[in-house]
């Protein structure tokens, strides 16, 4: 075996996927609804976003893929600059599988032609005009289907499903996308923690299993704690904290040593 | 009721009754003449029964121009919709484009059928010009007032795929403006039906040629077998398109979502 290779390949399992360093965003240019905030998501991270409504959640997420242009700062992901007017970010955008909170689904359409919409960005002009699907990608729709548990109901229009199961549908197209990273925005949040930790470990199966990168914006500390192996919590646009979770352990990377008490603690303080 | 509203209501009045005088309303005449119209009737009821196979006949060749104007219209209203729609299209492309449409809706059908009756000759193929024609107009109208109406969310969400313009139209667009597609077509292939039994009257086929010229010789028994199959041809269409609609427009909405309004 070429030693060279492997030692490159190890390099790239740790590269990062998303930089963010000194980011502000606005929506006014006047008042900032994120101010200096940075941080570094390696490959294969499990990454969750927690803090109280408003304080900036799903504006990080959309610097990440380019919804949002930052007015300070920059953002990368995989080393380029999410833009969609430049051209060549626009072919990569398609590895990036985006939930946005309000999900994004077309409602008259079937559940298999929602998550076909996901490998679109692969298939030819004539072919998704005519939707002559191949059968490979077929095949693969109906792979994430069964992985998120809806299989059985792929030709049920998507207005007719429950939150639960829409929110299954979303994940699957954001699979179909075969996507490097998986940036989801309170996906669970909605839901009762029964169907909320299914659906989350539905999700950890996939990423496994395609060797995802996620980032996830949650709104229960607990959850977040319980899946990601890293976590940090913005507070009026700031990043106020950020730690690492392995196993038992809780390993800071921004405040002082805190046990998961004092976290927990601190995320709960008004 | 408060002095202003009575000023109002005396002097709408007053309008009209100017405006009658003016283009020559005369009561007198109508009550003169109400006997004619008992003669009418009257002759209306002797039916000439050998003409129901002509009528029969005539009213399916409406039918037939009114079918073939209505799927052509609504086939080039399609894409002329999303030509036409705000949130999909540029400025340079919808602005004459609905001023266009908007043109096409301002003259009803019997106008336009005597305009292409100059361009291709008397006949059927002419009131199917201007049927079409109407039609290209009104559906292309409601269609990219409802793809206006679409939820941006999975116009965004797509967007963040990577779609191309035209994935986006053919995967979003077109599933999220379609559902009332259906009772729009129905709508308007009734309208039409109406609209092609008197394009007859300036020559451009249908079941009207023979009404008007039975009225014009004074022949009103036959014109009454003819005026009677519109009528029930027109009853059974309608009928039909409530069997349709209840049977597959409401199958479609079932299970959505029933909105409480709240005063
Ligand atoms: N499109 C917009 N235009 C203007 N202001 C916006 C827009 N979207 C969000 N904001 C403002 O930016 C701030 C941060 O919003 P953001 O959606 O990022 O919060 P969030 O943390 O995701 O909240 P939540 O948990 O409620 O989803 C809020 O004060 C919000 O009012
Ligand atoms: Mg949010």
């Amino acid at each position: 075996m070429d030693m060279s290779k492997t030692a490159s390949f190890s390099s790239i399992a740790t590269l990062s996927i998303i930089q963010m360093r000194n980011v502000s965003a606005s929506y006014d240019s006047k008042s900032f609804v994120l101010k200096n905030v940075s941080m570094n998501v390696k490959r294969g991270t499990n990454y969750a976003i927690v803090g109280a409504s408003g304080s900036g959640k799903s504006t990080l997420l959309k610097l990440m893929n380019g919804m949002m242009i930052p007015s300070g700062g920059v953002v990368l992901y995989n080393y380029q600059k999410p833009d969609l007017k430049n051209r060549q970010y626009r072919k990569s955008i398609s590895k990036i599988g985006y939930i946005s909170q309000t999900l994004g689904l077309v409602k008259n359409s079937s559940v298999l032609d929602n998550v076909m919409i996901g490998g679109l960005p692969r298939l030819s002009f004539f072919n998704s005009f005519f939707k002559l699907f191949p059968k490979e990608e077929l095949e693969h729709a109906h792979k994430v289907l069964k992985l998120v548990g809806l299989d059985e109901k792929s030709n049920r229009k998507v207005h007719m499903l429950s939150g639960g199961e829409k929110r299954r549908v979303a994940i699957a197209r954001a699979l179909m996308q075969k996507p490097d990273i998986l940036l989801a925005d309170e996906i669970v949040s909605e839901l009762d923690s029964v169907t909320a930790r299914e659906i989350m470990d539905v999700i950890k199966d996939a990423q496994k299993k395609f060797n995802l990168t996620a980032i996830m914006i949650h709104h229960d500390m607990n959850l977040a704690l319980e899946y990601a192996n890293r976590v940090a919590v913005i507070k009026d646009g700031d990043k106020v904290l950020e730690i690492g979770v392995e196993g038992e352990q809780i390993i800071d990377f921004q405040t002082g040593n805190l046990t998961q008490e004092e976290i927990l603690e601190m995320y709960n303080e008004p | 009721m408060n002095p202003k509203n009575n000023l109002l209501i005396g002097a709408v009045i007053a309008v009209v009754v100017v405006m009658s005088y003016d283009v020559g309303v005369d009561p007198i005449a109508f009550v003169e003449g109400l006997p004619n119209l008992g003669i009418v009737l009257k002759e209306m009821t002797e039916f000439e029964s050998e003409h129901w196979g002509t009528a029969f006949w005539a009213m399916l060749e409406t039918i037939e121009m009114a079918f073939i104007g209505t799927i052509l219209g609504v086939v080039i209203s399609l894409p002329l919709s999303i030509f036409a729609a705000r949130n999909v299209s540029s400025k340079y492309v919808y602005g004459p484009l609905r001023a266009l449409l908007a043109a096409t809706r301002t003259f009803p059908s019997i106008l336009w059928a005597i305009l292409f009756v100059i361009v291709v000759g008397l006949g059927s193929f002419a009131g199917i010009l201007a049927i079409t024609l109407y039609t290209i107009g009104f559906i292309s109208k409601l269609q990219y007032e409802s793809i206006e109406a679409i939820d941006y969310d999975p116009v965004e969400a797509t967007t963040a795929i990577g779609l191309s313009k035209i994935q986006l139209i053919r995967y979003v667009i077109i599933p999220e403006s379609a559902p009332h597609l259906l009772s729009q077509i129905l709508y308007m292939f009734d309208y039409n039906v109406r609209q092609t039994s008197i394009l007859g009257i300036v020559g451009a086929g249908g079941i009207g040629f023979y009404i008007i010229n039975y009225i014009k010789f004074f022949e009103y028994g036959k014109a009454a077998v003819f005026m009677l199959v519109v009528l029930i041809a027109v009853l059974a269409i309608d009928w039909a398109s409530v069997k349709i609609r209840d049977r597959y427009i409401m199958k479609a909405q079932h299970g959505q979502q029933v909105k409480v309004v709240k005063n």
